[in-house]
């Protein structure tokens, strides 16, 4: 390197944007193509029964052979997905706004919000099954009681974090606590309430599948307990692998979003 | 235990004038159980330009918040133009600027300027309101930038944005706190430079809380020394250079001869003073 001239900078730059963007996705690609070949070589090599552990080939098979089912119980489920990721969304900043806006129900709802937080939602879904059937309803609710609290923890600390001498500038001039809302506080929280709702985008994919798991006739979930009691392990991975496909699929979107919904924001994925 | 405080430059005694747009008599400030401000008396005349220095801590930001109407005294009283402070803020007759601009970072240049004028006032339709954030913007010399958000204009030129929105309110009084201490020295001058030029064509009253001695005495025509335990005005010079004064004006041997004896006055108000 020393004894080459000295390069174009925009060359240089170019080359190393090229070199950090392939530096960062690389290495995992190489790691995940080795396991994928070494997991083979193993169940090969020690014949271990498929319903034990099934070589990515089988689960590769497993997918192509039962795609109808699959890509059936896929759309059930990440329906469901969104369909709860919404509902938590909307109550999350609901509850979120009334906190804010209404002292003194505030006062009495934020303790309460924080307490429900320590129940263990999983264990609430055979109840959700009981009062609501095994439709699209239990899974709706438990998807909202997993997902709803980081949308309203993120957009109250939003909320909370204006700066005291903008709120003067604004009582300066009579603004009422109503316009300060929704002029300062709502549009100032929304890079924190971005980052919430990718949390909650995560979370609902697990409040799908245990809501599946719980009592369903449909869906990934389903899929996957059906298969195991059937021991077709081979299946249970490739049901597997479309939940984690969902989960990305929606990180990813909830991504986009925060990108069109706070463009001001600081970038810290970029850090 | 009120006892008057008679206010050494000058000798002028600190009565009611008919040109003040503010007066402030006998204002104390306790918070905290602490003494912040004791027993103020400030007039500031129509049209004039006045600064307040002191060291930390002697409650100089306090009482530029008391004149806005954001703290109020635990006693003495404040008329600005006959009217209590939040009365006069409620008339749109205050502008309020701070050190950190304080824009919304979601909103444009000429948005942010517009803002406050737009709460104050909501019989204004969007493009009065536009029309009226652009002439500030043109006023504070960022007519071409009207477009940009915040985080695409530096610290100087933000801090324009803001003097432009208490500007959009065409406020009586312009309330500063330390505007320009954020910025670096050369920006600083030229800010200094500007407000100085703007005030000339707007006319306004302006009360400037700063920390800089050479800031305090190239733009103001009176300076109130503040001094601390517990926070008093404890001198007054009157700026007697000429305006229109540019920044040539800091060569001045007279300015020279000001900044040594701000400099005293400065040292002596950082001596505690017992209550007297």
């Amino acid at each position: 390197m020393s004894d080459q001239p000295i390069p174009n900078l925009s060359d240089s730059r170019l080359a190393s944007n090229w070199a950090a963007a392939t530096g960062s996705w690389l290495p995992a690609v190489i790691l995940l193509l080795a396991t994928i070949i070494v997991w083979e070589a193993v169940v090969r090599t020690f014949a271990i029964s498929a319903f034990i552990i099934p070589a990515p080939s089988e689960i590769a098979q497993s997918l192509v052979a039962q795609w109808e089912t699959l890509m059936q119980a896929t759309l059930v489920t990440a329906g469901e997905i969104l369909f709860g990721f919404l509902v938590s969304v909307v109550v999350g900043v609901a509850i979120a706004l009334v906190i804010v806006r209404f002292d003194w129900l505030g006062r009495a709802l934020y303790p309460l919000v924080v307490l429900f937080q320590n129940v263990p939602k999983v264990a609430l879904a055979p109840i959700f099954i009981l009062w609501f059937g095994y439709g699209l309803a239990p899974k709706i609710g438990l998807i909202l009681v997993i997902a709803f609290f980081p949308v309203t923890l993120s957009m109250l600390a939003g909320m909370q974090s204006v700066d005291r001498s903008l709120l003067s500038l604004m009582n300066s001039v009579g603004a009422s606590p109503t316009q300060i809302l929704f002029r300062i506080r709502v549009p100032h929280s929304l890079p924190n309430l971005m980052a919430g709702t990718k949390i909650a985008a995560t979370l609902s994919v697990i409040g799908a599948i245990v809501g599946e798991f719980a009592g369903a006739s449909d869906g990934l979930g389903y899929v996957i307990q059906f298969a195991s009691t059937q021991l077709d392990t081979a299946l249970v991975f490739a049901a597997l692998l479309l939940v984690s496909v969902l989960g990305i699929a929606f990180y990813y979107a909830a991504e986009i979003l925060e990108r069109i919904v706070v463009p001001w924001a600081p970038k810290f994925s970029q850090a | 235990m009120r006892v008057e405080t008679i206010r050494a430059a000058g000798g002028r005694p600190a009565h009611i004038r008919h040109d003040d747009l503010i007066s402030a008599k006998g204002v104390s400030v306790v918070m905290a159980r602490q003494l912040v401000l004791q027993n103020i008396d400030l007039s500031v005349p129509k049209g004039s330009f006045v600064s307040l220095i002191g060291p930390s801590g002697c409650g100089k930001s306090t009482l530029l918040k008391v004149l806005a109407g954001l703290v109020n005294p635990t006693s003495g009283s404040v008329s600005i133009a006959g009217l209590s402070p939040v009365e006069a803020a409620r008339k749109r007759m205050i502008g309020l600027v701070f050190q950190d601009a304080n824009l919304l970072p979601w909103k444009n240049a000429v948005d942010n300027a517009s803002m406050l004028l737009g709460i104050a006032d909501k019989s204004l339709s969007r493009a009065e309101l536009r029309a009226r954030g652009q002439e500030m913007l043109e006023l504070v010399g960022l007519g071409d930038s009207a477009h940009k958000r915040p985080n695409e204009l530096s610290g100087g030129m933000r801090q324009r944005v803001a003097i432009a929105r208490a500007l959009a309110l065409d406020p009586a009084v312009l309330l500063m706190d330390e505007p320009f201490g954020a910025l670096d020295a050369i920006t600083r001058d030229s800010m200094g430079q500007s407000l100085l030029e703007i005030w000339q064509r707007t006319g306004k009253t302006i009360v400037l809380v700063t920390h800089s001695i050479d800031e305090a005495i190239h733009l103001s025509r009176h300076v109130h020394v503040l001094g601390i335990k517990p926070g008093r005005i404890t001198e007054s010079l009157d700026i007697g250079l000429p305006y229109p004064r540019d920044l040539s004006v800091t060569e001045d041997p007279e300015f020279v001869r000001l900044v040594v004896q701000l400099r005293t006055m400065l040292r002596a108000s950082h001596q505690p003073g017992g209550a007297s």
